[in-house]
């Protein structure tokens, strides 16, 4: 393995590059007030203020998410930096979202 | 694969079935992470059951705090303001909020009365009719007060025209509903009797006024009462239109108020009349406005 994919892609200190995120979900349901809890959760201890959230309430604007292709609520997309990345569910998978997010590296 | 949440919806089941195979969403609705479905055929967001009855308790939660803020909200008219508050918040449901316009009739003389009102920064005056058209003003109602009093006494028809005299937001009931509030409620009953006798005092007052007072007194006493009613020492209003409301020549309005002009006690223009002294114009207008003015804090 070559030196630099052994090096953490990015480390959880000294976060430069602003991440863009869009977050799905509908309304006040329980997966989505839990997905937005696990989700600042996750930013404000990795991502500080490196990192743009908008969050769109499918209730108000369904055809949003279907120009985004997305079918289910909550859905996380990763939009930069590259690559795109989604993440299904309530996000109480850490691990799984910091991966998706490419906040962790693919291989401890 | 078998989807547990919302089989009990067929728009529910159609739009699972759209999902893809193996896919990432069915991983997540089958840990029962998912709390909608996008259905791309109708454009519409369908539900879990789960997240449908947790959005029903959160907007029954969010309509209950609306109401109780309505409920701690300041009562801005002084007969419901003087209720005990579960009174008032059995009232409030058949309260509802209106913009009364100037120039706009509430009741006409010997017509039903429909509506009460209860004002709360508008000003409506008590019309009686003279001789044809014609008719003085012998009460004025402001947030002190309810429109269609003699509703409260058993009386359908109204004995008088009401017309707004500046426009603002009132609290209306409807005719029905105030007569079965007032059999239910005897603190509403005793409030209201209480502001009639106000009332038909006032009209004696008013009668007083006319026959013993110069017109110029009358309508410094009257800028005074209206004033008070709204809370505001900036009445708008046309010297035609006072003319009309206390029945008088238009020259007559001109002459007094121009004489409490020079006297530095209102000020007059386009339409506006200022009260720029007080104390003055109280000096200035006759022993009545003090009268009435006791009469509601009896």
């Amino acid at each position: 393995m070559s030196r630099r994919a052994r090096k953490p892609r990015v480390p959880a200190e000294g976060f430069t590059t602003v991440v863009m995120l869009r977050l799905y979900v509908a309304g006040d349901a329980p997966n989505s007030l839990q997905a937005i809890a696990n989700l600042e959760a996750i930013c404000a201890e990795y991502l500080k203020n490196g990192h743009k959230l908008e969050i769109v309430d499918v209730l108000e604007n369904p055809r949003r998410a279907m120009a985004e292709g997305v079918l289910v609520t909550p859905s996380l997309i990763k939009l930069s930096p590259q690559p795109p990345a989604q993440m299904i569910g309530n996000l109480s998978d850490k691990l799984r979202v910091l991966l998706a997010l490419g906040l962790k590296p693919s291989v401890e | 694969m078998n989807i547990r949440a919302g089989s009990r919806s067929p728009g529910l089941r159609n739009a699972l079935a759209r999902l893809p195979e193996g896919g990432l969403e069915r991983q997540a609705i089958e840990a029962g992470e998912i709390d909608a479905v996008i259905d791309y055929g109708s454009a519409n967001v369908i539900l879990f059951p789960a997240a449908q009855r947790a959005l029903r308790i959160a907007a029954r939660r969010a309509s209950a705090e609306g109401l109780e803020a309505a409920f701690e909200a300041p009562v801005a008219n002084s007969v419901l303001a003087a209720l005990p508050r579960a009174d008032y918040q059995r009232l409030l449901p058949g309260l509802e909020p209106v913009t009364l316009k100037f120039g706009e009739v509430l009741h006409e003389p010997g017509a039903p009365i429909r509506h009460v009102y209860f004002p709360v920064d508008c000003v409506v005056c008590l019309l009686t009719r003279t001789e044809g058209q014609r008719t003085i003003e012998t009460g004025l109602v402001g947030y002190e007060g309810m429109v269609g009093i003699v509703l409260a006494l058993g009386v359908a028809l109204s004995p008088v025209r009401t017309l707004v005299q500046a426009g603002g937001t009132a609290l209306r009931m409807s005719a029905a509903c105030f007569d079965s509030e007032l059999q239910r409620c005897p603190q509403l009953q005793r409030e209201l009797y209480r502001y009639a006798c106000v009332e038909m005092a006032q009209a004696r007052q008013a009668v007083a006024c006319v026959a013993s007072h110069v017109f110029e007194q009358r309508l410094a006493c009257w800028l005074l009462m209206t004033s008070d009613r709204l809370k505001s020492p900036e009445i708008q209003l046309t010297q035609k239109c006072l003319g009309t409301i206390l029945d008088v020549r238009r020259v007559s309005v001109t002459l007094a108020s121009g004489s409490l002009q020079s006297r530095n006690l209102i000020r007059y223009c386009r339409g506006k009349i200022r009260i720029v002294d007080r104390r003055g114009l109280e000096a200035a207008s006759c022993a009545c406005y003090s009268s009435i003015e006791a009469l509601h804090m009896t």
